[in-house]
């Protein structure tokens, strides 16, 4: 049992598969997201890739506020990820509702719905902020399997 | 078709509308309709003078218990009409034009969730933009409006647990 | 028409086929779409609300913000409606250095266009090669404004810098790249025959339903209504530039790739008209805090249609009132036209061609996996509650779980 959860956990950790949602972000940081995963930066050479459901995915990526009406549809995506998963945050507005803070119709960020993993931030975050963010989530994973396998 | 010419029909075909309409630059026509009457005007503005699309509609609160709406009706794209109409805050009541503009139904929708005027006539829909779940009486656009005080739906935890982060978050 | 016998499909707002969140409600018979209706809201931020709580110069950096896209044709559209309430004259050289980033976007937001379209109707290669090609107008941008998306370039009474002569250079040689590129994608969208039959008679609304439903942008120029603020109602600089406006008569999405495609075109020669034009002088007018009490309405041709701003002033330095008329606003009531009696695969593209911006479009603020196609309704409840029971019939609780994982992040 051993060898097999250490060849899972490497895997997981050597290619996670990402899922992005955007929860009423203006899309700077999303077209960001995508811009890094085209042959400019080219996240997909990390292993990086990007699943369209939930149910496949170890990563969420957020961008944006949280708006009322996506706030449950946030929670459900969250759930149905498998465990172990990580959400990371991208943008002002996903680490704490950034430059729409205090609106009437936005919470904060997104840390007030599910929790967050770690935050990158930037007004948009740059390609080559979101590419040093994955890595340090991934490193700093690396140091604790254990719990992480649960 | 002028801006000059313009302003010259409709003040000639509506006696009332004199001194009420304004041209303030090129391609910007302005004016002011009481409600009784906006709807003759509004249907020979579209009608006969071909001002077929409506941009947008914009509702605002001018503070002192009147709301306005203004109707931005575009003449080839070339000469906005800004159509403008007065409503008393206590009783806000206009009738849909979406039979002559079908596209005035999202904006209309949006007068009726953000400043609670009732608009007469429209076809059974979602609401736009507020969620459904929206406490009765809240119109975040007017002016009195300042925040939910507590009383927005918040988000309330699963089966009675509550969501990490949340745990203060009223049920 | 939606009869009893079709299956109802919800898609969105998570869905891989849309980058934004936004719902749409089909009625089904078979692969063939009857009915549609679409729910906004999502991104429904309270932007209009919060314009009346700060200065107008923190409001243009809100409103910049109403869209990464098309983050300049907002906050260009704001600064000119109140730079005409207050009567600020804004000099030459301002409105071209506008001008110059408004193409520069347009030029961004057509290639992403192309590249999103790709991924729409499952052509990968283009996304990656058009979104590779976007690159070197991103790094022009953050040369000449600092930042790749969200430029803060404009200020009201004009631009915030100015560009010199090594800049305009750069400027030149990636517009010849670019132009070379984009042949090649003119050359590909004419001869392809794949991309032809995957994209011909799909989506199609007629010249009068365009007109009808008001319909902006390229995709009302691809049904034959030759209409674009920048040569209708000129602002900024265009009056003194010449360009063409470019519409054909196919109806469908493959003329709305056309007409993007030749604007990209149009909007190169552009660029290179203002580097040759751009007059010397100051780039800002000065305008006080104070705005005088009036209103304007201000309108911009953004990438995806005509955008509307309509500002009202009341004397102190807080506007009174702003609105903000999306193109995406004015174009989706057209799509349930263009989807009726389409087939379901055709959806994406559908959706994907009218450029939908829907951040631009809720700005104020039912997750159905579009595989749940099961003929009777379970109420999505119903299963997630199921889900938890299996779990924890194996001895999974998700509570407990949660909780650890929020001790340890």
């Amino acid at each position: 049992m051993g060898i097999i959860s250490k060849i899972i956990n490497w895997s997981r950790l050597k290619s996670p598969w990402v899922l992005h949602f955007n929860t009423g972000a203006c899309n700077a940081c999303d077209i960001e997201i995508i811009a890094a995963l085209t042959p400019r930066y080219d996240l997909e050479r990390f292993g990086v890739v990007l699943k369209a459901t939930p149910r496949h995915a170890d990563v969420l990526l957020c961008s944006g506020p949280v708006t009322k009406q996506i706030e449950s549809r946030l929670k459900r995506i969250y759930e149905q990820m498998s465990e172990p998963k990580f959400v990371v945050a991208i943008g002002s507005c996903a680490c704490s509702g950034g430059v729409f803070n205090g609106c009437y119709n936005v919470d904060g960020g997104i840390n007030k719905v599910i929790p967050v993993s770690a935050y990158i931030p930037g007004c948009p975050a740059s390609p080559k902020a979101i590419i040093d963010g994955v890595v340090k989530l991934l490193q700093s994973l690396e140091e604790k399997p254990r719990e992480a396998k649960k | 078709m002028s801006e000059e010419k313009i302003k010259q029909e409709l003040e000639d075909k509506f006696s009332y509308l004199k001194d009420a309409v304004i041209i303030k630059r090129k391609g910007r026509i302005s004016a002011q309709v009481t409600l009784d009457k906006f709807n003759e005007v509004f249907v020979y503005a579209v009608k006969q003078m071909h001002f077929l699309a409506l941009s947008a509609i914009t509702g605002l609160d001018k503070g002192d218990g009147v709301f306005e709406v203004i109707y931005h009706l575009n003449r080839e794209g070339k000469v906005l009409l800004n159509l403008s109409v007065a409503l008393d805050k206590n009783n806000p009541e206009v009738k849909t034009v979406t039979q002559y503009c079908p596209s005035a139904d999202i904006y209309e929708r949006e007068l009726m969730d953000l400043l609670g005027i009732k608009v007469n006539g429209l076809a059974s829909g979602h609401r736009y933009p507020l969620t459904d779940d929206w406490p009765k009486g809240e119109y975040p656009l007017r002016k009195d409006w300042k925040g939910n005080s507590g009383k927005t739906p918040g988000l309330k935890g699963e089966a009675g647990v509550p969501f990490p982060g949340k745990e203060a978050q009223n049920a | 028409m939606h009869e009893s016998g079709d299956v109802r499909i919800p898609i969105g707002p998570q869905h891989p086929a849309l980058k934004e969140p936004e719902s749409f409600l089909i009625s089904l018979r078979g692969e063939k779409i009857t009915a549609s209706s679409v729910r906004l809201g999502y991104n429904h931020r309270g932007i209009e609300k919060a314009c009346e709580e700060r200065t107008y110069t923190q409001c243009l950096y809100l409103i910049e913000r109403i869209c990464g896209i098309c983050s300049h044709s907002h906050s260009t559209c704001f600064a000119q409606a109140v730079e005409e309430v207050a009567g600020i004259e804004v000099p030459a050289r301002a409105k071209y250095m506008r001008t110059l980033i408004a193409e520069l976007e347009r030029i961004h937001s057509h290639l992403l266009w192309l590249g999103v379209a790709g991924h729409e109707i499952g052509f990968d290669t283009l996304l990656m090669y058009t979104w590779r090609d976007r690159e070197v107008v991103m790094d022009l941008l953050a040369k000449l404004t600092g930042n790749r998306v969200n430029y803060g370039i404009n200020t009201i009474g004009g631009v915030r810098r100015d560009i010199n002569s090594k800049q305009k250079e750069e400027v030149l040689k990636a517009i010849d790249i670019l132009e070379d590129r984009t042949k090649y994608y003119i050359d590909l969208a004419k001869g392809e025959t794949t991309l032809i039959k995957r994209l011909q008679g799909v989506g199609v609304l007629s010249h009068e339903d365009a007109k009808k439903l008001d319909a902006v942008g390229p995709t009302a120029r691809a049904s034959g209504i030759e209409r674009d603020v920048r040569k209708d109602d000129p602002y900024a600089a265009y009056a003194e530039l010449d360009f063409k406006v470019i519409s054909v008569n196919s109806c469908d999405v493959y003329g709305r790739t056309l007409v993007r495609l030749g604007e990209l075109m149009e909007s190169f020669s552009l660029v290179r008209q203002i580097i040759r034009k751009i007059p010397d002088g100051p780039i800002l007018a000065k305008s006080s805090r104070k705005i005088p009490a009036g209103e304007a309405v201000s309108r911009y041709e953004a990438p995806r249609g005509e955008d509307l701003h309509y500002v009202r002033s009341n004397g102190t330095e807080k506007p009174d009132r702003v609105k903000v008329r999306a193109p995406t606003l004015a174009n989706i009531q057209s799509v349930s036209k263009m989807l009726e009696d389409r087939y379901l695969a055709d959806m994406p593209i559908v959706i994907a061609a009218i450029d939908p911006c829907f951040s631009c479009t809720d700005r104020l603020i039912a997750i159905h996996d579009a595989k749940d196609r099961g003929k009777n309704t379970v109420v999505w409840e119903t299963i997630r509650l199921k889900g938890i029971e299996w779990y924890k019939d194996r001895g999974i609780d998700f509570t407990s779980l949660n909780k650890k994982l929020t001790k340890l992040f």
